[in-house]
């Protein structure tokens, strides 16, 4: 059975024992917890009950967490884990042994220590991110100043003399020089340095006049360059600044060392993240359940073949908890937990891709496995491919230690990979036409039409066992007539037009097709009001044969992406060949091969990965899956960054 | 002398060129959406690029028609072959649906591939969808090559 029966359980216990059951659900992973609040139990006894909450602990680890998780982003920020290009796909995660875990989940003084190590570094790394933007800004502004032979604190408004440092725009001071010139008994002004935007220049004049200046000044714009608490010359400030930042500079290099040295720590940290990070989804759990005072309750959903297991346990382990079962009540929205075995578990990522199935309905991973094998070696249709694919899914499953969908897509993979070596074998292509071995079958290059008969064949019955499967689905639903109607008449109209086109079979075919046709246009209408509405709806539905007819077309995709890996190949093989030739020729050669081939074999399997599984989507799940349904969720440990190997124990 | 020859090679021209530009726009249409998302989250790059490579599948199958016109015709791996005008049409006319179809549809579906970098920026764990969106698209693609090489299997040369 493909998709695995479940039952409600319900767990009666006492509020001392709580967390310890806890621990034990955890651990199994067994039970799919369920909201008390939002089930039929609650409406019935809702006076007695109250909705549990997570205790101040929760809070606490929540805080630790935090704590963790800022740790792990610092290290990330300044010494980033790089994932490879698998590991993308697939995500890494550190192994552990139990022992080295636990271990680590012990060592939470460590973690506060390391935290506030990281706080400080944190913090060190911050100021001197400021001091280096401010010590650079200070510099920026100083530069122009350094012709200027003053010292910076000598320049300040005296008694009789003011004097300061002013800057304003080239266009304005020929004008600003005239009306100094004008207006002033006495002064003196110095041009330090032009840029693009700004004249630097120094004045001095009589303090009586200062009022006067700062009116001209103000007219056009000037203003003034304030360095208040820098004493000596600007070249001597800019030189102790730049001694300062290199001092700032090192300070940092020395943090980052500090920094370096705490990432001992990082596993240590990783591991207490993943545990306090369990700890916290346990405590926040509890919210799922009622309770009264002194006891609490627990709803959940169960897949049968660990029930038993759970119940000993239960058993076993405490005193005071019961555990209720029941079926399953129609209506009840019960999780799915696909399980099919051997090769077949590799296809239930496709159809996890899609959607999870209902619990009402059949997981079509079974069936639509063999199409997806099948489909998959056509459009690949190597046997070189197919070898090098396998070996390498084979390889990334050993080297890497996958688990859930990562796992089944390699595994497909591989299997896709012998599909393509079989159907490679039998329209004779090794790399193209690499190695001329013979067709075992026939070469679709030679004869496409006779090919994409095939596919349109294969097309057809891929069809029908999906009409086949709604058929059954109705049937199962009581449904008896649907399927014939719907399905029924379908296939005797579709099978009665193949049928004409057979000179043979012709008279055959026009009696199929007509009497499915007349089937068709008396039922179809069924659901509607009126016998002129149930006639023209019955009519139209005649229409839908578009639908079926580029369902069948849509199958010459493996015709033509058969074709292109094999004509790929051969271009790669002649372009290799076209430099064959001498000790250089021949190197050339090689890498075009090795490289066009790479080339191709990524290529050609993504496009027989995707349209395979658009077959599957659109074609063949469309006739009868819906999906929809929620899937098995289990209360049990998951982590983000460690995982923890057991190793072999001695028995 | 006859010259059906430069109007086959105007075909594999056309072929390779219009479907090529085609794969070109959409490959940058969804590169550019995916150095946007990698910005955020640089781990997303594989993920990324694999929805960046569908648009290019265009690219391929006109060249792979422009090299079997070429192929036909004597270009490669041995002796031109005497092509009479028509016949010539006739290669011209088979690689339209490839050069045709390719450019427009590897558009589109760089503009599906992008939009897919959207859904797989906020729910990485639909990456499945977000290709199978850019493959309804491509399936007039691959039509449209069937038709291409069924049409030069069919001319008589």
């Amino acid at each position: 059975m493909p998709i695995i029966e479940m039952k409600k359980v319900f767990l009666l216990g006492h509020r001392q024992e709580r967390d310890s059951i806890f621990n034990l659900l955890h651990k199994l992973g067994s039970v799919h917890l369920l909201d008390m609040k939002s089930g039929d139990a609650w409406n019935e006894f809702e006076a007695l009950l109250e909705p549990d909450q997570p205790d101040e602990a929760a809070a606490q680890v929540d805080a630790r967490l935090s704590d963790i998780r800022y740790c792990l982003d610092f290290f990330q920020r300044h010494f980033p884990v790089r994932k490879n290009f698998v590991q993308q796909f697939t995500g890494a995660k550190l192994e552990l042994t139990p022992e080295k875990y636990s271990g680590y989940i012990n060592s939470l003084d460590l973690a506060r220590s390391t935290y506030s190590s990281c706080r400080k570094a944190d913090d060190d790394l911050a100021r001197i991110r400021n001091e280096e933007t401010q010590f650079n800004n200070l510099i920026e502004e100083l530069t122009p100043w350094v012709a200027l032979d003053l010292s910076l604190e000598q320049i300040r408004n005296g008694s009789f003399v003011s004097m300061d440092l002013y800057t304003v725009i080239p266009e304005n001071l020929s004008t600003l020089m005239a009306s100094l010139e004008e207006n002033l008994s006495a002064h003196h002004l110095e041009m330090i340095f032009t840029d693009k935007e700004f004249v630097y220049f120094f004045f001095t004049g009589l303090a009586a006049e200062l009022e006067t200046v700062q009116n001209f000044f103000k007219e056009k714009a000037v203003t003034r360059a304030a360095f208040t608490a820098l004493t000596g010359t600007a070249a001597e400030n800019i030189e102790s600044l730049h001694q300062k930042l290199e001092s700032v500079i090192e300070e940092r290099v020395a943090v980052l060392k500090e920094i370096e040295l705490l990432l001992e720590h990082r596993p240590m940290l990783m591991a207490c993240y993943d545990h306090m990070d369990n700890e916290l989804k346990k405590h926040e759990a509890v919210s799922n359940l009622a309770r009264t005072e002194n006891s609490f309750l627990l709803e959940g959903w169960v897949p049968v073949p660990v029930l038993n297991d759970l119940e000993m346990t239960i058993a076993e382990k405490t005193d005071t908890a019961v555990l209720a079962v029941r079926d399953p009540r129609p209506g009840e929205d019960v999780p799915v937990l696909l399980h099919n075995s051997g090769p077949i578990e590799a296809y239930e990522v496709v159809t996890k891709l899609y959607s999870t199935p209902r619990k009402s309905e059949i997981d079509p991973t079974p069936f639509m496995a063999p199409f997806f094998f099948v489909f998959f070696g056509i459009c690949l249709s190597d046997a070189g491919y197919g070898v090098i694919l396998a070996l390498l899914a084979l390889f990334v499953s050993r080297k890497l230690k996958l688990a859930g969908m990562g796992k089944q897509l390699v595994n497909l993979l591989f299997l896709g990979g012998l599909s393509a070596i079989f159907f490679g074998v039998l329209f004779g292509s090794y790399f193209g036409d690499l190695i001329g071995l013979p067709a075992l079958w026939f070469d679709p290059l030679e004869d496409p039409m006779r090919m994409l008969f095939y596919c349109f064949g294969i097309g057809l019955i891929h069809v029908y066992f999906g009409m086949a499967l709604q058929a059954y689905r109705n049937f199962k639903a009581g449904h008896l007539l649907s399927a014939i109607f719907d399905q029924g008449f379908w296939f005797i109209f579709l099978n009665g037009l193949i049928l004409l086109l057979l000179p043979e079979f012709s008279a055959f075919g026009r009696l199929f097709a007509i009497g499915g046709a007349a089937g068709l246009i008396l039922t179809q209408g069924r659901t509607q009001q009126g016998i002129v509405k149930k006639f023209m709806s019955g009519l139209l539905s005649l229409y839908n044969i578009t639908g079926y007819l580029s369902d069948v077309l849509s199958y010459s995709r493996l015709l033509a992406l058969g074709l292109a890996t094999g004509v790929i190949a051969s271009a790669i093989n002649s372009m290799g060949g076209m430099v064959a030739g001498g000790f250089v020729g021949t190197a050339i050669m090689v890498i075009v091969l090795f490289g066009g081939h790479l080339f191709n074999i990524v290529i050609s399997t993504l496009g027989s990965y995707v349209h395979t599984s658009r077959l599957q989507y659109i074609e063949f799940f469309g006739k009868f899956f819906e999906g929809g349904g929620k899937a098995f969720n289990p209360f049990t440990v998951k982590t983000s960054y460690v995982d923890v190997i057991e190793t072999e124990k001695a028995l | 002398m006859m010259d059906g020859i430069q109007i086959a090679l105007l075909g594999a021209a056309l072929a390779v060129g219009l479907a090529g530009i085609g794969s070109a726009i959409g490959v940058g249409i969804v590169g550019q959406s995916a150095a946007g998302l990698v910005t955020e989250d640089p781990d997303k790059f594989g993920q990324t690029l694999l929805l960046q490579a569908l648009p290019g599948t265009q690219g391929i199958y006109g060249l792979l028609t422009g090299f079997m016109i070429m192929q036909r015709v004597g270009i490669i791996g041995g002796g031109l072959v005497n092509l009479s005008v028509p016949d010539g049409y006739a290669f011209l006319m088979a690689s339209i649906p490839v050069a045709i179809v390719g450019l427009i549809s590897a558009v589109y579906q760089g503009r599906v591939s992008a939009a897919a970098i959207g859904l797989i920026a906020k729910r990485p764990e639909e990456l499945g969808k977000g290709i199978v969106f850019a493959v309804m698209v491509e399936t007039y693609a691959v039509l449209a090559l069937l038709a291409s090489i069924m049409l030069l299997f069919g001319i008589p040369v």
